[in-house]
């Protein structure tokens, strides 16, 4: 019993199914031939909505959102739920991806699934009580009274973080030796930051690998409910904080289709030039830290410096360095500065050098080749079972690029190639980089030439915060631009999901409007979840330094696990 | 230095010769403890890096052991989650030892005044110098370095320290009294 697609509502134009808390398993199951990537899984604590327009009944919402590389879309499948009967079955079954997924469900809005290997909480911590999402829990820190931190509570919370291998169903020894549990961070150099990996080790091989995050959740998601849509943006560049402006693209796509706002063409153009910047100064980062973790000293001292240089312009053209939050419902935030071409063209000179002197320094290396090739491989259908997307999954070999199969803010005009692999290794994603890095340059270089005259923001009412120059001219656009400004633009009811190709892989805002000045529901798919949850299965069998050169090869970035 | 020896002396030229040269070592060679938690770690890395270097200062020697550290630059936001084990890594860390907050978050919450973060480190370790900024340019974590180096220019390990004030009996008699005053209802 599919009701059809709720036209009102969707503003995204992704088929839409409502589907009954009873036959969503086996709708999903059937869905699988097509749709072969479980891209997110998410709920919406509908209690406090007013617009629900042709819309079921529910207290809750589950959505599930699929991908079909067949047919390159999206499908939404929405299943209500009642507040008396908070349960699913788990889909675990059909995507071992739904793990984590699920688990993070039920952390934060308590809807339970049934059949789930290991359902506890995943971003919060063991001892907290209550679920984050849903709208009665407190938002702010202020709201939740004063913290301390007893010696006792240290103790429980230490506690509460002890990893029991019974629980996880791992035996403590075999044959007539003992497995080793050693726990791998959250403090540790190799990890990237705070993120926790305990592994049963059979001599020094290891046998399983559970990684533990959470040690970075902000509740960006719900700050989403709080903040309006225009003071929501500087949140987003805080998500992958390596991406910069990449992040308030991904959200921008989202919001502006709900919004209906048409962009001008220099604007966009600005979006992709800055934006393929980052994805270059992302993916530095990644070079000199990726070669350190395998035992280079030097590159990352060079890779810092080229990033500097970068920064340089990112500093000319936003004023901020590593969080310009940049870009506007509409726009950008100002147009360029005077001289920012040369700017650009002196790095566009600069840089591929620089590129080649790096591939001898690492990418010709024999310790660094001995080191990468062969370790974690994936097979293009293990990559699209876990929902891997960026250069993790084109390294398999897979051609897929959101960028030229569903072209956003104007893509469709550039000229580039799309670097894959051949072996899915650490090695192939190494180097799928560093070519990425190399067709990032060709874009800027197009836009550069290129540069549409004309305004750098919408003149559309909900573009915010509205020219300034066209206030003064009657009431009408004197109201429109204190309102835009005092209270922030009110978006019409709708929802949209907003997907990019971002440093690490397919970034997605799916947004919620009921019609306020805030968002309803926030949800952020990042890439790097997907990707952390396919860790185990490519170090099983392997040794420590092996987990080290894949967890760099993995380009990963905490807060873009845990939000 | 061994305690039974720490603040017994009086102020004479072998002592504070003796404490400068103490403080002067300590200062010039902080070892940071590599502790990296959000984007600020980012700066900080950056800040270690060729273009910024952080070894002019003497602090480049990043260990990512706490027990061989003496300064925890607390770089980013601190959750709820990861509070208690920040916790448990200053207290490994051997005495004499410093604490760096770098941004905003981890000195006050910053932008993210929500549910799952702590609105402040200082409320589990005690804060040497506070760093404004999200995130805080490279520069900006060398003047706090600078500013601790001062601070820690003003320890003492043979001399005595100071005496502290101590609040005078009378005084406390007084304030008893205002406070009684205070509490009844109609003071005539
Ligand atoms: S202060 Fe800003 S840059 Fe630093 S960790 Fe917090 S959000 Fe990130």
């Amino acid at each position: 019993m599919a009701a059809g697609a709720n036209a009102s509502l969707v503003k995204d134009g992704i088929q839409t199914l409502w589907v009954p808390r009873e036959e969503v398993h086996e709708k999903l199951r059937g869905l699988k031939s097509e749709y072969r990537m479980l891209y997110d899984l998410t709920a919406i604590d509908e209690r406090d909505r007013v617009h629900r327009e042709g819309e079921p009944e529910s207290d809750f919402t589950a959505v599930y959102h699929l991908y079909s590389f067949d047919r390159n879309e999206y499908i939404r499948i929405k299943t209500p739920l009642a507040e008396s009967a908070l349960s699913l079955d788990s889909i675990t079954d059909i995507w071992p991806a739904a793990d984590w997924y699920e688990r993070e469900v039920w952390d934060m809005f308590g809807i339970q699934f049934s059949g789930h290997p290991h359902l506890q909480r995943i971003l919060m911590p063991r001892t907290w009580v209550g679920h984050p999402l849903r709208k009665d829990h407190p938002a702010r820190a202020t709201e939740m009274g004063p913290f301390q931190l007893s010696e006792e509570k240290e103790e429980r919370e230490q506690e509460a973080l002890r990893f029991r291998p019974e629980e996880w169903g791992f035996e403590r020894s075999h044959d007539d030796s003992d497995f080793i549990f050693l726990n791998l961070g959250p403090q540790h150099p190799g990890t990237h930051g705070v993120l926790r990996i305990v592994l049963q080790l059979d001599g020094e091989a290891i046998v399983h690998a559970v990684p533990e995050i959470g040690f970075h959740h902000r509740g960006a998601e719900k700050m989403g409910e709080r903040q309006s849509w225009h003071t929501y943006i500087p949140y987003t560049d805080r998500v992958d904080y390596l991406g910069g402006v990449m992040n308030n693209l991904a959200y921008l796509t989202a919001l502006e289709k709900l919004a209906g706002v048409p962009i001008p063409p220099r604007a966009q153009t600005i979006r992709v030039m800055l934006a393929e910047l980052f994805r270059i100064i992302s993916h530095l980062v990644w070079y000199g830290t990726f070669a350190q973790d395998l035992g280079q000293m030097s590159p990352v001292f060079y890779t810092f410096n080229d990033r500097e240089r970068a920064f340089g312009i990112i500093e000319a053209v936003c004023g901020a360095r590593m969080h310009p939050n940049w870009f506007r419902l509409g726009g950008v935030a100002q147009d360029l500065p005077r001289g920012w071409d040369k700017l650009f063209l002196d790095f566009i000179d600069y840089f591929p050098p620089k590129l080649a002197e790096y591939d001898r320094e690492v990418l010709r290396n024999k310790i660094f080749q001995k080191r990468t090739k062969g370790v974690g491989v994936l097979t293009t259908e293990q990559a699209i079972e876990w929902g891997l997307t960026g250069p993790n999954l084109r390294a398999c070999g897979l051609e897929w690029d959101f960028r030229k199969k569903q072209p956003y803010s104007g893509y469709e005009n550039f000229e580039f190639d799309i670097p894959t692999g051949t072996h899915g290794d650490c090695y192939d994603r190494a180097v799928v980089r560093v070519e990425e890095m190399r067709q990032s340059l060709r874009i800027i270089e197009q836009c550069v030439r290129n540069m549409p005259e004309g305004p750098y923001k919408s003149l559309h009412p909900l573009a915010t915060p509205p020219l300034k120059e066209h206030t003064m001219e009657d009431i009408e656009t004197l109201i429109t631009h204190f309102l835009g400004v005092s209270w922030g633009p009110v978006i019409p009811p709708g929802e949209a999901l907003g997907a990019i190709e971002a440093t690490k892989g397919n970034n997605g805002y799916y947004l919620v409007s009921d019609g306020s000045t805030v968002s309803y529901r926030t949800r952020i798919r990042t890439p790097s979840f997907a990707h952390m949850q396919a860790l185990p299965l490519q170090v099983r069998g392997r040794m420590i330094p092996d987990l080290l050169a894949v967890l760099g090869a993995m380009d990963f970035v905490l807060a873009d696990i845990d939000r | 230095m061994a305690s039974f020896i720490q603040n017994q002396f009086e102020r004479n030229v072998v002592t504070t010769s003796v404490d400068y040269v103490f403080n002067w070592a300590r200062k010039s060679a902080l070892w940071p403890l590599t502790f990296g938690l959000a984007c600020c770690a980012i700066e900080m890395i950056a800040s270690s890096t060729s273009r910024f270097d952080i070894a002019r200062f003497g602090a480049e020697v990043f260990r990512p052991s706490p027990r061989q550290s003496d300064l925890m630059i607390v770089a980013g936001t601190v959750t709820l989650k990861m509070g208690p084990v920040l916790k448990r890594i200053w207290d490994q860390m051997p005495d004499p030892k410093w604490c760096i907050s770098m941004g905003a978050c981890s000195s006050v919450g910053g932008p993210f005044n929500t549910y799952g973060v702590l609105q402040g480190v200082d409320k589990i370790v005690p804060v040497d110098v506070y760093v404004t900024g999200c995130p805080p340019r490279p520069e900006n974590l060398f003047y706090a370095l600078l500013k601790l180096q001062d601070k820690i220019d003003q320890m003492t390990t043979l001399v005595k320290r100071p005496t502290e004030v101590r609040l005078d009996e009378s005084m406390l008699e007084n304030f008893k009294q205002q406070v009684r005053i205070a509490q009844i209802n109609n003071p005539a």
